[in-house]
């Protein structure tokens, strides 16, 4: 029992050495690129997404990993936020830092309406209901043309002048650290243990007093608000909203990050995210054809980590430790 | 507008809802059996609309014969899909959680759907309808097609005969003893993994069905498997899921809405399988003709 304490610490220890490690080299990441001319540009570019994703993916991770609850609406909220931002600077003139607060409120808004019904239901259930929200917020906003510019989106989005490639990579950083430390706080919080606990057994969290449904409705709320700060962020970034974003494919996007990188852990989606979205782009660098082949290719690592490594890449580590320790 | 206009609307919906039930009762049927539901149902139809596509061009005039070869070829060879498919990936899962069996008919959706882009390219395509069936029938004086007609009388025809034998044969009270009781059956000494693969391959025969049907109905492209999945699982969900009863309620719903949504508020008619998708689950989860899980 001992010697686990200690193994347990001296894991925490190494965990923070190797999370400062890789904060200050994201930190100095983008000046090195900034000296690399259009292509280092492109990978500023690419990083800032890949940062936005790992958030989305992380918000996720929240209701996937920590609830249990498989949602394949959860671009609702990215495109709520999405489109809050577009539509507060493009429309109302609104300054991007306000804008970019409204994003996650409004996003909780939406995520409190429709999470209201979906937690209602479980399992199958919860999934199909939460697409069928998806969808119908997809085809609003696809349909609303007025309002939302149908499926021409909303282009030119103002962007402040301090703002430049490498200032706005600093800005998603930090609000990503930000949030990333809020997500472990909630995560170890009591809350964080509750929403564990419905996870293993809804049951037995039940019986023990846990109101089930207040507890899901509440961390589908965060996880939503979590979403909408992402969407924002990546409507700013490219200038432009649309619809794509409140698509079910966008849904799947976060799902894949957590199944690749492995569901029960907070860096495990982030990991998968960033992996993922590199080797898309590495592989279309490589080949104009990629492009159309990633589809295939992703379609096939999934099929290989869903048959063989259902654990993710946080899985396979874990078991590799497990094996060389014994 | 007219009564007779409406009549007329009317038998397009239905013409439309019977097509989507040929698909929609497939995929009822695999989640009844195996619990999985099958993203990538609306993509094994699409294939079944292209193969359809390439045949047709393989043979000569618009004969009634060269159509039902079709009607008789295609389907059995999207089921022969189905029956790898089954084998060598769905059957590996079915002791896992929801997610990861969803996952996997998604990465399905995503490969199928691209190896038809490779194969067939983007272009709409169809199938020429034979002659007998390419005019137009006289109704009240409005000229219905005589395609939509005959859609209407198949989906009947199917209905009856999926009833036939799910109520009636020896197979189907196998296929319905796996739906209530698969450990009770196993016990019996009946294989159920069989059983699983060859109602998967029912469900890929019937959306093989509704893909040679829709390919001589209009034009298909690389769209419609996506679409036509978002419907079914609108269809299965208000029906119940793993009903075929209700699949064939949900699908007239959904047909003959859309068609009568489509006047009063154009393209916004197609929110409506979302919106009654989520109405039911918020009002009756399991579906009008389903049953509580628990």
């Amino acid at each position: 029992m001992k010697t686990q304490t200690v193994d347990t610490t001296r894991w925490r220890f190494t965990n923070w050495i190797a999370g400062i490690i890789v904060t200050v080299a994201l930190f100095v990441l983008p000046f090195i690129l900034a000296k690399f001319g259009r292509t280092g540009e492109f990978w500023i570019w690419v990083t800032t997404e890949m940062i936005i994703n790992a958030l989305f993916a992380l918000s996720l991770n929240l209701i996937l990993g920590y609830g249990g609850m498989v949602s394949f609406g959860h671009a609702a909220f990215f495109g709520v936020g999405a489109y809050t931002v577009a539509l507060l600077m493009k429309k109302a003139g609104v300054p991007l830092y306000l804008a970019l607060l409204s994003a996650p409120f409004t996003a909780a808004i939406a995520a409190a309406v429709i999470g209201w019904f979906c937690v209602r239901l479980i399992g199958l259930y919860f999934a199909i209901l939460t697409l069928a929200f998806g969808q119908l917020l997809y085809m609003v906003a696809f349909q609303w043309y007025t309002f939302t510019g149908g499926d021409d989106g909303i282009h030119g989005i103002p962007r402040p002048e301090f703002l430049g490639p490498v200032n706005y990579y600093l800005l998603c950083l930090i609000i990503f650290l930000a949030c990333f430390l809020i997500m472990r706080m909630i995560v170890n919080s009591s809350f964080g243990l509750s929403i564990r606990t419905i996870r293993e057994n809804m049951e037995r969290a039940k019986f023990i007093g846990i109101n089930v449904k207040r507890y899901q409705w509440i961390n589908f709320i965060i996880a939503g608000a979590f979403a909408g700060l992402a969407g924002g962020l990546l409507t700013e970034l490219n200038r432009f909203a649309q619809t794509e974003f409140l698509h079910w494919s966008k849904s799947a996007e976060p799902i894949f990050a957590s199944l690749v990188g492995g569901m029960y852990s907070l860096v495990g989606p982030v990991i998968g995210s960033t992996l993922l979205m590199f080797l898309k782009i590495v592989l279309q660098q490589l080949h104009k054809s990629m492009v159309e082949m990633w589809a295939i290719i992703l379609g096939l690592i999934l099929l290989l980590v869903v048959l063989f490594a259902p654990g993710g890449l946080v899985g396979i580590f874990h078991r590799l430790l497990g094996k060389t320790e014994s | 507008m007219s009564a007779e206009y409406y009549l007329f609307m009317l038998i397009n919906g239905l013409s439309q809802g019977m097509l989507l039930f040929i698909v929609a009762s497939g995929l009822s049927l695999v989640f009844g059996v195996l619990r999985v539901i099958n993203f990538a149902h609306g993509s094994i139809y699409m294939i079944g609309a292209f193969v359809a596509y390439s045949l047709s061009t393989l043979l000569t005039g618009t004969s009634l014969a060269s159509f039902l070869l079709l009607l008789l070829v295609v389907p059995p060879a999207i089921a022969l899909l189905g029956f790898v498919l089954e084998v060598s990936l769905f059957r590996r899962v079915y002791r896992e959680e929801h997610l990861l069996q969803l996952l996997l008919t998604y990465a399905l959706v995503l490969i199928l759907d691209n190896v038809v882009r490779m194969i067939w390219g983007g272009d709409p395509r169809n199938v020429a309808r034979p002659e007998i069936l390419a005019g137009s029938v006289d109704l009240m004086g409005m000229a219905l097609p005589t395609y939509n007609v005959f859609i209407l009388l198949v989906g009947p025809v199917i209905a009856l005969g999926l009833w036939l034998l799910l109520y009636r044969t020896r197979a189907g009270n196998v296929i319905r003893a796996a739906v209530s009781y698969p450990d009770i059956l196993g016990a019996l000494g009946v294989n159920v993994s069989w059983v699983m693969t060859a109602t998967f391959m029912l469900g890929c025969w019937l959306a093989g069905l509704g893909g040679v049907l829709v390919a001589a109905l209009a034009n298909v492209d690389l769209s419609i498997g996506m679409e036509k999945i978002i419907e079914c699982f609108a269809v299965v969900v208000i029906g119940g899921l793993g009903s075929v009863g209700g699949a064939l309620l949900g699908s007239l719903i959904i047909g003959v809405g859309i068609t009568f949504f489509q006047l009063p508020f154009g393209r916004w008619a197609l929110v409506f399988p979302y919106f009654v998708m989520a109405l039911v689950l918020i009002i009756r989860p399991w579906g009008l003709f389903g049953r509580p899980e628990r």
